[in-house]
């Protein structure tokens, strides 16, 4: 009897209280139209298990900002990366808007009109790395936001380089193939060339602004330029000679970073994601190896490819000011360091970029980040990068020129 | 009186074999007939990067696929991988099954262990062959170099990454994946010739070479002919062995026609299509000469 009485006397006051709250407009606002104020939050997965799953780290940045905003709830919902691009269709399609998403961004949806731009959502637009503004701009307008970038440089091991008595890291081509020579003459891997279909075209791209070119110029394709034969002639010449792996237009990145990380490697193009294969693997210690800036044909690269992952926001909801506040809350350094030290990657903030330069292990990848080059970012990429995944590899073993030039037909004739 | 109920008895009578096959018909006809409809379909498609239907662009992506460099490459390898494998398939076969047809100890074991490559999933042989081709670990190439015949993490140890041996270790994997069911085939065919026919030869004076071409080898045609045609189909569609022993890769220069068609589908969906729609007719026009030529209604009547 007692129970129950109490139970409904709780009731009566909690209902007593909604009503009230309600009335006086203290319970959450309904004026943004839709009826909820619950941001939609759709992310893609970082995480190697468990214990890192990016799902927990955006509910640590919910948790802070429902505490200082407890008019606004966020639901996160996590997506792993090999589904992202296909769930997040099906949610546009099937007209179940997310607010907000972070992982691949697609300029079709800004130019189906369902994206806020970048200064409808952000107080401070400018911080973002001016470097990949033109990524995710649609006439002019910014619509992608990079949340997380990363950058690649040249790694080395010091242990073999002093083993094949070599005193400094290489700068320009000369230096490496000279360096890989003596590393071969010592039974190891002189310089790792990942051509193989995973991510050919990232490699390629490395040695194509060695020698000043690179995929497009002025947004036209100018995949078989002078420059990129003569990289491409560069690194036959470099294979022949055996300073590489063999057959290089077989192996893939994965499998030759393993093998660095082994220590069976004297140099390697890597990005900070290497940083985490080479501790796990516990061969090589912190000081036995380094990176430096990518190696250029005359000197070493003030440039480098840089890539970056974005946030969107999607305006079918009308909650702007909500995702403003959440994404102005969410962009803080602090959390932007938080992301790229749990999981290797380098922040997209200019403030964040600054607080981390100084870093020994990031350092060298942030000098180089405000002025990377990314893909190209028309709509014939997607193609194009497949062909060169699939095909530059041979160029290191045919002819460069044919090579380069059949790749260039493809990507002229498709767009 | 008969009439007025012989009608609805007449359609239930011809009706009752649909209850039987009915099932068979419909899942032929979602499984098999309504995938080539999708295939053909999708092969007058222009199909965005992100799988998006954009719409119809008549024959632009056969265009595509005519131009492309390296589909002539790909149409004379296929054409080798498939004559290749299914020969010397059909000829370690023949012999196999006239070894297991003999009487000899541990003959029941031997005919269970010719069925284990048959039982393995292919792409498990093909990725225990890639491993064991590792140019600096893999099996084959230790006790090659033990041998003295390859050096360990050499160029040539390589051999997956080299084109023609690639092809070379790939056919070898492809052979042997074959051998059970051809040898299987011929061996039910052995057993089904009568032993009178092979005393009616002796007693002409027969050699043994003579009689196994003059009697087993045109007694065994219906069995040859079925597994040759089976092994053409697979062989010529085989995708798993290529796909995990080299991608294709590097450039094509290890691609059939299957392969090639799932390497670019990564970039254009419709001209992918338009590549299966052409393998599709490939495979039903060899299979048509192919029993043309072996005039196999007689055979198989006979």
């Amino acid at each position: 009897m007692k129970h129950k009485l109490t139970g409904r006397v709780a009731g009566a006051i909690a209902l007593a209280t909604a009503t009230a709250l309600a009335l006086t407009g203290c319970g959450g606002s309904s004026s943004s139209g839709s009826g909820s104020d619950t941001l939609k939050l759709v992310v893609a997965d970082y995480g190697t298990g468990p214990d890192n799953a990016s799902s927990k780290f955006w509910q640590g940045i919910v948790d802070d900002f429902e505490k200082a905003n407890p008019d606004i709830k966020v639901k996160v919902t996590s997506i792993p990366w090999t589904n992202f691009d296909q769930q997040v269709q099906t949610m546009v399609q099937n007209k179940q808007f997310p607010d907000i998403t972070e992982g691949d961004y697609f300029s079709n949806y800004a130019q189906d009109g369902l994206l806020y731009k970048a200064s409808d959502v952000l107080s401070k637009p400018d911080n973002l790395l001016p470097a990949f503004k033109d990524q995710g701009s649609y006439n002019g307008e910014q619509y992608g936001m990079p949340w997380t970038t990363s950058s690649r440089t040249l790694f080395y091991n010091k242990k073999i380089f002093a083993d094949a008595g070599i005193s400094d890291a290489p700068k320009t081509w000369a230096d490496l193939q000279a360096d890989a020579a003596k590393i071969k003459a010592k039974g190891e891997t002189g310089f790792g060339l990942p051509l193989g279909a995973e991510e050919a075209q990232a490699e390629s791209l490395l040695w194509m602004l060695g020698a000043g070119g690179g995929y497009q110029t002025d947004g036209k394709y100018t995949i078989d330029s002078a420059a990129n034969v003569t990289a491409f002639t560069f690194l036959k010449n470099l294979v022949k000679a055996g300073d590489t792996e063999p057959n290089p237009g077989t192996v893939n990145r994965t499998d030759l970073w393993q093998q660095f990380a082994q220590g069976k490697v004297g140099m390697i193009n890597g990005s900070p994601a290497l940083i985490p294969i080479i501790q796990k693997a516990g061969v090589l210690q912190d000081s036995d190896w380094a990176s430096v800036p990518i190696v250029g044909q005359n000197g070493p690269l003030d440039t480098t490819l840089g890539v970056c992952d974005n946030v969107a926001a999607f305006n079918a909801n009308g909650h702007q000011a909500q995702i403003k506040k959440f994404l102005d809350f969410a962009y803080q350094d602090k959390y932007q360091l938080a992301f790229d030290k749990e999981y290797d990657l380098l922040p997209a903030t200019t403030s964040a970029a600054d607080a981390l330069a100084s870093d020994p292990i990031f350092g060298p990848f942030l000098t180089a980040l405000p002025k990377s080059i990314q893909y190209p970012s028309d709509t014939s990429w997607a193609n194009v990068k497949t062909k060169i995944q699939q095909t530059i590899g041979t160029a290191v073993t045919g002819d460069p020129k044919q090579v380069l030039g059949q790749l260039q037909q493809t990507a002229t004739s498709a767009s | 009186m008969a009439s007025r109920t012989s009608p609805l008895r007449s359609i239930g009578r011809a009706a009752t074999p649909l209850l039987w096959i009915g099932p068979a018909i419909a899942l032929i006809a979602v499984v098999v007939l309504w995938p080539v409809v999708v295939m053909i379909q999708s092969s007058f498609q222009r199909i965005g990067g992100e799988g998006y239907v954009v719409g119809y662009n008549g024959l632009d992506n056969f265009r595509t696929l005519f131009h492309e460099p390296y589909l002539s490459g790909v149409l004379l390898r296929t054409l080798v991988w498939t004559v290749g494998v299914v020969v010397v398939t059909m000829l370690i076969s023949l012999a196999l099954a006239q070894l297991f047809n003999q009487r000899f100890p541990g003959r029941r074991v031997a005919r269970w262990a010719l069925i284990i490559p048959w039982a393995c999933s292919v792409m498990m042989t093909a990725l225990i062959f890639r491993w064991a081709l590792d140019r600096s670990a893999g099996v084959i190439n230790v006790f090659l170099h033990d041998l003295g015949l390859v050096k360990l993490g050499s160029n040539h140890a390589d051999w997956l990454g080299n084109p023609h041996w690639a092809m070379f270790w790939m056919m070898l994997v492809a052979v042997f994946v074959s051998l059970p069911f051809s040898t299987y085939a011929i061996l039910s065919g052995l057993q089904g010739i009568p032993g009178d026919v092979y005393e009616a030869a002796s007693l002409d004076g027969a050699t043994s070479w003579r009689s196994y071409r003059h009697v087993t080898l045109p007694l065994l045609r219906p069995a040859i002919l079925v597994a040759t045609l089976i092994n053409i189909i697979n062989v010529f569609n085989s995708f798993p062995i290529i796909w995990e022993m080299t991608k294709g890769g590097p450039g094509y220069q290890t691609s059939t026609t299957t392969t090639y068609m799932v390497a670019i589908k990564q970039g254009n969906v419709g001209e992918s299509a338009s590549l299966s729609v052409i393998n599709f007719a490939l495979v039903i026009v060899i299979v048509i000469v192919y029993l043309a030529t072996t005039k196999w209604k007689e055979q198989v009547d006979a």
